[in-house]
């Protein structure tokens, strides 16, 4: 007797081929025949899982779906075409103008944007007080004791700071000294 | 195995005798194939025409539901355009399809993979030989689940063995394996089907 048969040739079997010494084994080995039979039966089994046919009319809306979906991909390529050349050029300008806003070290340069705890300039009263120390200078020399001007102020006591600003003051509006 | 049949493996066309309607149709198919190559979608459009059907039946065996039979078969027409291009003729162009569509099926079982249920009991038959006897739908019906349900190989292999009568070698093309791994996930799937069917256990060891 000869070896039983793989599960390949069952299924060459079941299918209808394989080879005669095999179908002569099959036949005399009730194993195999077995095996043969069940095979058989799933793929008659399998045969039955017939696909519902759809509407006469659906095989229009399948070409029409895969139309619709390939010109839309078109018009995106066609954008994609037009976006990214026009995205790299926008992205190299950025770079270009943007180099000289980098965050440099050393004084900032003026004109830039810079976030600052002084008020506005119309609005800085201690601004007006140094243009009109600067305007006065000379005249103020009486007041410098020769410790420069920064340590002159800071060291005037609250009277003669009063006068000071009183002096100055009235510099601004105009009147006398 | 005729070299007309291995060109075409979808038997659309049986004979290719020249001047006969089935090289005639394949003549037209190159020309579909090269307009399509050079960007013509009515080309293309032609050979959407000519292979939905079995493209949609593989599909709905994969899913067993119409709606996403229906998505994966537009799925795997659109990528065929996409990749048209690249398509050299090494192998017939239904097998470069089917090799499409099942691959869009793979992907989509991947990410989709619905719920696994058992067969639900009552719709098992005990009887010996008793699954022969049901219902037709109804039969259809739970093979077609049965099917649905198979490892994903298992469930290719026996699609396209069984359903698009392609040879061994032709599905194996398809799925990039050898024809013995094609033998043995055949051969695997049909009992695993079997058993499901019966809910009977393998008794062979």
């Amino acid at each position: 007797m000869t070896a039983h048969v793989s599960d390949d040739a069952v299924l060459d079997l079941a299918l209808g081929a394989g080879t005669a010494s095999r179908r002569g084994h099959a036949e005399s080995c009730e194993a195999c025949a077995r095996r043969v039979r069940e095979a058989a039966s799933a793929l008659e089994l399998a045969q039955r899982a017939e696909v519902p046919e759809p509407s006469p009319f659906y095989w229009q809306a399948l070409r029409h779906g895969v139309s619709q979906r390939i010109a839309h991909e078109g018009q995106e390529t066609r954008r994609s075409a037009f976006l990214v050349p026009l995205a790299a050029a926008a992205a190299v300008l950025a770079v270009l103008f943007s180099v000289p806003a980098l965050p440099v070290k050393g004084p900032l340069a003026p004109g830039l944007a810079a976030w600052s705890a002084l008020p506005l300039e119309e609005e800085d009263e201690g601004l007006r007080v140094l243009e009109g120390l600067a305007l006065s200078s000379g005249e103020l020399a009486e007041w410098d004791r020769g410790e420069g001007l920064s340590a002159y102020l800071a060291n005037l006591t609250d009277d003669e700071s009063r006068v000071l600003a009183e002096t100055l003051r009235k510099r601004g509006q105009g009147g006398e000294s | 195995m005729t070299s007309a049949a291995l060109a075409c493996p979808l038997g659309l066309a049986a004979s290719a005798v020249p001047g006969s309607g089935a090289e005639l149709e394949r003549e037209a198919e190159r020309d579909a194939i090269a307009a399509s190559k050079r960007g013509e979608r009515e080309a293309f459009d032609v050979l959407v025409a000519r292979y939905q059907r079995p493209i949609y039946r593989l599909c709905y065996r994969y899913v067993n539901n119409h709606d996403d039979a229906n998505d994966l078969a537009q799925e795997a027409f659109l990528k065929a355009w996409r990749a048209i291009s690249r398509f050299r003729g090494d192998s017939a162009f239904s097998t470069w399809l089917y090799r499409i569509a099942v691959n869009a099926c793979l992907n989509f079982r991947a990410k989709r993979r619905p719920e696994t249920r058992e067969i639900d009991e009552a719709l098992v038959d005990p009887r010996p030989g008793a699954e022969w006897h049901v219902e037709r739908e109804d039969d259809a019906f739970r093979v077609r689940a049965a099917v649905s349900r198979l490892p994903d190989r298992q469930r290719a292999t026996l699609i396209l063995k069984l359903f698009h009568d392609l040879t061994h070698e032709e599905v194996a093309g398809i799925l990039g394996s050898s024809v013995g791994t094609v033998k043995a996930n055949l051969f695997h799937a049909l009992a695993n089907l079997r058993r499901e069917m019966t809910g009977a256990r393998e008794t062979r060891s």
